[in-house]
């Protein structure tokens, strides 16, 4: 297939005055895991729901599995299910009902899948949806969407009500899912969860991709984070104009490494008598607050639904 | 007492987000009957004029809204108030009370936000306390105005003051019917739909009472809304019935707090049953889908206009009673006893219309509630199109107006042939029923073009269907002009039985249905979804 199932090219969505998509670019590539990182408000849902089908794009360009997310909506849902962050369902059928339901509607289900998910999931099936709380009616969604032969997954925060139990048996399926070679959108503001599945991150502020690309490539972009116990003096690496931040604590050092400067300075470092030295890539919470921090100390940032 | 604790902040807290409806609620219904009693007093001025009325009011058309009778045979002003104005008043009385008792109670439970209150100091049976002390204030005060209405038109005080206390007193007990019922099930809905379902009985308790009998038979004195009455204000006040509450209203509020205090937050008296694990063959497709979610409340609807058909069917002998007893009667309206029946039973299918047609609008508004909720985002993100899934709820919501409508016109003609010994009116009222499906038809593709456009333009359909049922009660008592008579749906097709049924209007409202209906899905297709 020459389109990836999800691109979005320069999309841009505005509520009355509200922009809430602004010329984002968003990719899914064939057979991967996708993150999709932003705080509420960000505008993640918005794509998403562009992506459905549910709010029109004003400008730019969107596929879905090589279709037109407006137009070709039903022909698209055929080849993709959707988990909404927030499952709304109806209180008076049964979680096993609205299982069967979605995916009568959905035109494919595995049945054996099915019954494995609810068993790993440890849904009550037999209980109206109103008597569910918010993990369970998540599960519910997922098991049904997990549960469809499917191209694509588009999960929106999937697993927001989860316990940590649940929240593994969840990776666990989302990796089987990317195996049987699912792509998959993977919405969410946990940074521990996108770290752990996705091949792709794609950081979005105010309606705009800030960063894109593997991992490995945002973190090549930003600095580690370097600890070491050295016999020497440590200062003169200040001068160098890859480190930042040095403080010294008796031998004890700490400082930050432009990523691309790392060679020169560890050479530099050898010189000092090295004791100890460990050497943290940068986390994606750092990569995140790098592109969040001003907002998280600026309050009064309008929020809308994210 | 710990169970009380908070009921003051609970009150005030109530009265404070319901300042607006309140204040609404209490200008509609004090405006109504202050811009009214002036009206009546210039439509009826002469003596002849006044007693063709009270003999109108005498028959049971006219009994339903007007009530037992009393002062008709000198049929002033203030009997005119009583008899022309108050059922209604009392009727929306209700409505206003179920709705904001269940509102504060079981709708705060069952959306989880009772439980951050509860979680706090306050007790057990402080929101059904707090939600009567709202309805006490409420109550009292759209009473009070009332009666301060009524005397500055010039009516004796101490008639008005039973006038305003039987009316808060009635919507007090709503309240606390409704409060009751809030404690019983887990759903306000369906705590909703009791109250309501009660209020309607005890309706027809008093309307079939007040036809049986001048001044009401013991039937009659079953209901709340017949003690208002019963005072005979402005003919010969007395104010014992007024007292029959005090005893209704301590019986509900015990039965409230008996039950508050035992029962689990968020739990009924019945409990959640387990449900199937898997969905049934038929629960697949969208208008499976449509049909299961609404199956509850097309059942209700349509038992609701059965029994409107067959409590109004069986009074089709009540009417010959009537004119073997008033032969003058006969004249008046015009020489023929069949037709004083058949125009009855047409004003009543125009009733069961209104019923049929709330029914349809509300199953067609389903989708709103689907759309805000986030369960059609759910179902539009598989193999279903908007067409499809609006579409079905559509042909759900044609489904409730057929079966509403033809149910009840089969009921009530059933009853009536029964009653009157006459086979025919089977087929006549069935005919009738038929004859007036297209305005619930209308209503509803009229509530799906707005739908599709955008919701926020569905003001304007609820503003109409409450205008035409307004103008079809109300408007021939106020002699309306032809052209504001038309502005109701409900006047357009023929007055069958009483009149011909004529094809042009049906197939007219039917064409403007369908492209309503057309137009909607249409609409919908290009609009963005939100949920709320």
């Amino acid at each position: 297939m020459s389109t990836p199932p999800i691109q979005m090219r320069a999309v841009d969505k505005s509520f009355g005055a509200v922009k809430a998509l602004d010329q984002l670019d968003l990719e899914v590539a064939e057979g991967q895991v996708a993150g999709f990182l932003g705080p509420n408000g960000a505008g993640k849902s918005t794509a998403i729901r562009v992506l459905l089908g549910l709010l029109r794009a004003d400008a730019g360009s969107a596929t879905v599995l090589g279709l037109h997310p407006w137009r070709d909506a039903v022909r698209a849902h055929r080849r993709l299910a959707y988990v909404p962050g927030d499952v709304a369902l109806w209180p008076n059928l049964t979680g096993g009902e609205v299982i069967d339901l979605l995916n009568r509607l959905r035109e494919t289900v595995n049945h054996k899948r099915k019954a494995e998910l609810i068993e790993r999931f440890e849904l009550d099936p037999t209980k109206k949806a109103r008597t569910y709380s918010k993990g369970n009616r998540q599960k519910v969604a997922l098991i049904s969407a997990l549960a469809a032969d499917v191209e694509l997954l588009i999960l929106d925060e999937p697993t927001s009500g989860l316990d940590p139990l649940m929240e593994s048996v969840f990776t666990q399926c989302v990796r089987e899912a990317r195996d049987r070679g699912t792509s998959v959108l993977l919405s969410s503001h946990i940074l521990a969860e996108v770290e752990k599945l996705c091949d792709t991150v794609t950081i979005i502020r105010r309606g705009r991709a800030v960063e894109s690309g593997t991992l490995a490539d945002l973190r090549q972009l930003t600095r580690s984070t370097v600890v070491m116990e050295v016999d020497g003096d440590a200062s003169v690496l200040a001068e160098h104009p890859g480190v930042h931040g040095l403080s010294t604590e008796g031998s004890r050092v700490t400082f930050q490494v432009d990523q691309d400067q790392m060679d020169p300075i560890m050479r530099q470092v050898a010189d000092l008598g090295v004791r100890s030295l460990v050497s943290n890539p940068p986390s994606l919470e750092e990569l995140f607050l790098r592109h969040y921090g001003d907002d998280l100390s600026t309050p009064g940032v309008p929020q809308e639904a994210g | 007492m710990d169970s009380y604790t908070g009921v003051w902040t609970l009150t005030r807290f109530a009265l404070r987000r319901d300042r607006l409806r309140i204040a609404i609620w209490t200008i509609a219904l004090v405006g109504t009957i202050a811009a009214t009693v002036p009206v009546l007093d210039e439509m009826f001025a002469s003596e002849a004029e006044r007693a063709a009325r009270a003999a109108l009011m005498r028959t049971p058309t006219g009994v339903i809204f007007g009530g037992p009778g009393y002062g008709l045979d000198d049929y002033r002003l203030g009997p005119m108030v009583v008899n022309e104005l108050l059922m209604s008043v009392l009727i929306a009385l209700a409505v206003m009370n179920v709705l904001s008792a269940v509102r504060h109670t079981r709708a705060e439970e069952e959306t989880g936000r009772a439980e951050l209150i509860r979680a706090g100091a306050s007790g057990r049976r402080a929101p059904g306390a707090a939600v009567m002390l709202v309805a006490l204030f409420s109550n009292v005060l759209i009473g009070g105005l009332s009666v301060l209405a009524l005397v500055s038109a010039g009516l004796a005080a101490p008639d008005s003051v039973a006038v305003g206390a039987g009316m808060a007193l009635v919507g007090l007990t709503f309240a606390a019917l409704a409060v009751t019922c809030a404690q019983l099930v887990s759903h306000a809905r369906t705590a909703m739909g009791l109250a309501m379902l009660g209020l309607g009985v005890l309706f027809m308790f008093r309307v079939i009472g007040d036809i049986a009998e001048q001044g009401g038979n013991a039937l009659s004195w079953l209901s709340p809304l017949a003690w208002a009455f019963q005072t005979r204000a402005y003919v010969d006040l007395r104010w014992w019935p007024l007292l029959i509450y005090i005893p209704v209203l301590l019986a509900l509020m015990s039965t409230t707090s008996i039950l508050a205090a035992r029962r689990d937050f968020g739990a009924g008296l019945v409990a959640a049953r387990a449900g199937r694990a898997t969905a049934a063959r038929t629960l697949s497709g969208t208008f499976g889908m449509h049909l299961r979610l609404q199956r509850g409340s097309l059942i209700a609807w349509t038992l609701a206009t059965v029994a409107l058909g067959v409590a109004f069917g069986s009074l089709g002998d009540q009417l010959n009673t009537f004119l073997a007893e008033n032969p003058e009667m006969i004249d008046f309206i015009g020489g023929q006893a069949d037709a004083l029946t058949d125009s009855f039973y047409a004003v009543i299918m125009q009733y069961v219309a209104m019923l049929a047609a709330a029914a349809t609008i509300v199953s067609v508004l389903r989708a709103r509630a689907e759309e805000t909720s986030g369960r059609a985002e759910l179902v539009l993100s598989t193999a279903t199109g908007r067409v499809r899934w609006f579409g079905a709820c559509l042909l759900v919501a044609l489904a409730t107006a057929v079966l509403s409508m033809v149910a009840a016109g089969a009921a009530m003609g059933a009853t009536a042939a029964a009653i009157l010994e006459d086979s025919a009116y089977l087929g006549v009222l069935t005919l009738a029923a038929l004859n007036m499906l297209v305005v619930p038809v209308l209503f509803g593709a009229a509530a799906a073009f707005l739908y599709g456009l955008s919701p926020r333009l569905l003001p304007v359909m609820w503003l109409w269907f409450v205008a035409s049922i307004l103008i079809t009660m109300f408007g021939p008592i106020f002699d309306l002009p032809g052209w504001a008579m038309n502005v109701s749906a409900f006047e357009h097709p023929g007055f069958y039985p009483a009149v011909d049924a004529e094809a042009a209007p049906i197939l007219i409202m039917s064409a403007l249905a369908l492209a309503g209906a057309v137009g909607g899905l249409a609409a919908l297709r290009r609009r963005d979804l939100n949920a709320a």
